[in-house]
């Protein structure tokens, strides 16, 4: 199981430090966010036994400039998400076959419908199911984040998307064990299986693009054989 | 009140409940009992947070690493971690918590799951970002202070 975070400079918590503590909570794997952070995956995963994984998460104001930063970012990272939050920006993301992950589809303006459940299958392009909102705001805010995941959720299922599942630390005392998001996840609708199902597809999504990145690979389906000169 | 007869007595479980904070942040009993209580209400509702019935059984805290046993009934155990994992911040100072383990008594709670207490703190200066800073230490974590905030990091970061 995978959890994707910032960290320092853009979280309070170096990914070392964040790494470690993840570690400590039984993930296999942590993607990192932010495309500053400073850090050395194979000293992490030799100390503290955890996969850390470079990602970036591109924060755009509109689907012009976010197609610009996918283009630059999708060469130098393993995982490339981008921050949802208004109607354009999610309609663009999902319809973007190089995105990984649409994080916070649900927050401020940003909506979500049938049409972009499909797409984003189409596309494989995950949807990332924000717990922050639900651990950490109260009152309002949260009430409406709960009401975001739960349309988001029965969209999801309904036309069967992929999806990821987060608490969107950035710090490392965020970070909560799987098995208390399963806790929480199940307090507020979600199946145990599902949020299994959400850490694990970070991993699969990082198994895909080395995948991608290996130089026997052509096109999906295409592998330059084993006699090949 | 004379107490119940065994067979009526409502049946407890115990959560081993590992703690961790900034090392200058200052958590008590009671005030990590309120955001317990706060969380679960706010989560399960009235209904949920009685059925819970959570409370703060032990509780050892210090220079940011603390533990904490918190009872609830056997049935509600799932409910009872739900509530803790939304507990993020004690007298607005954010805490990381993590469940070890459940347990049927406290004594059995306590030898299975809490460790003891980590090594003290050391202050000391840290070479980290290009520059010298001064970080309260424990074991291969530090707190360093920079000017517009603080910031977590690990000995790996030191350089």
């Amino acid at each position: 199981m995978f959890e994707a975070v910032a960290a320092y400079p853009d979280g309070d918590s170096t990914v070392s430090r964040q790494a470690r503590t993840a570690a400590d909570y039984g993930y296999d794997g942590l993607v990192v966010r932010t495309r500053d952070a400073d850090f050395d995956a194979t000293a992490i995963s030799d100390r503290y036994g955890i996969e850390v994984v470079g990602g970036i998460e591109v924060d755009a104001a509109d689907p012009e400039s976010a197609a610009g930063a996918v283009g630059n970012y999708r060469p130098e990272c393993s995982v490339l998400l981008v921050r949802g939050g208004t109607n354009a920006l999610n309609r663009y993301a999902v319809e973007t076959d190089r995105i990984d992950v649409l994080t916070r589809p649900m927050a401020g303006d940003g909506d979500f419908n049938h049409v972009l459940a499909r797409a984003a299958k189409t596309h494989r392009v995950h949807v990332e199911f924000d717990f922050g909102p639900v651990l950490r705001a109260s009152g309002g805010p949260r009430v409406q984040a709960l009401q975001g995941l739960r349309k988001l959720r029965e969209l999801v299922e309904q036309y069967d998307a992929p999806f990821v599942v987060s608490v969107t630390a950035d710090a490392h005392r965020q970070l909560r064990a799987p098995r208390e998001l399963r806790a929480v996840g199940k307090q507020i609708g979600f199946t145990p299986d599902q949020i299994t199902a959400g850490l694990e597809a970070w991993g699969a999504i990082v198994a895909r693009n080395r995948e991608r990145a290996d130089e026997r690979f052509i096109e999906p389906g295409v592998r330059r054989g084993r006699d090949e000169p | 009140m004379k107490h119940l007869p065994k067979h009526i007595r409502p049946r407890w479980r115990y959560l081993a409940v590992e703690i961790e904070a900034a090392p200058d942040a200052a958590i008590d009993r009671g005030a990590f009992q309120r955001a317990l209580w706060y969380a679960a209400g706010n989560l399960l509702g009235d209904a949920g947070s009685a059925d819970a019935d959570l409370t703060v059984f032990g509780f050892e805290y210090a220079d940011g690493v603390g533990e904490a046993i918190v009872r609830t009934r056997r049935e509600e155990t799932a409910a009872a971690r739900a509530a803790l994992a939304c507990i993020d911040s004690v007298d607005d100072q954010p805490i990381g918590l993590v469940v070890r383990g459940i347990s049927g008594t406290v004594r059995a709670c306590e030898e299975s799951y809490l460790r003891d207490r980590s090594p003290d703190l050391t202050e000391e200066s840290v070479a980290f970002a290009d520059d010298q800073r001064p970080a309260i230490r424990r074991d291969d974590v530090a707190e360093l202070s920079l000017p517009e905030a603080s910031v977590a990091a690990t000995e790996l970061d030191f350089h």
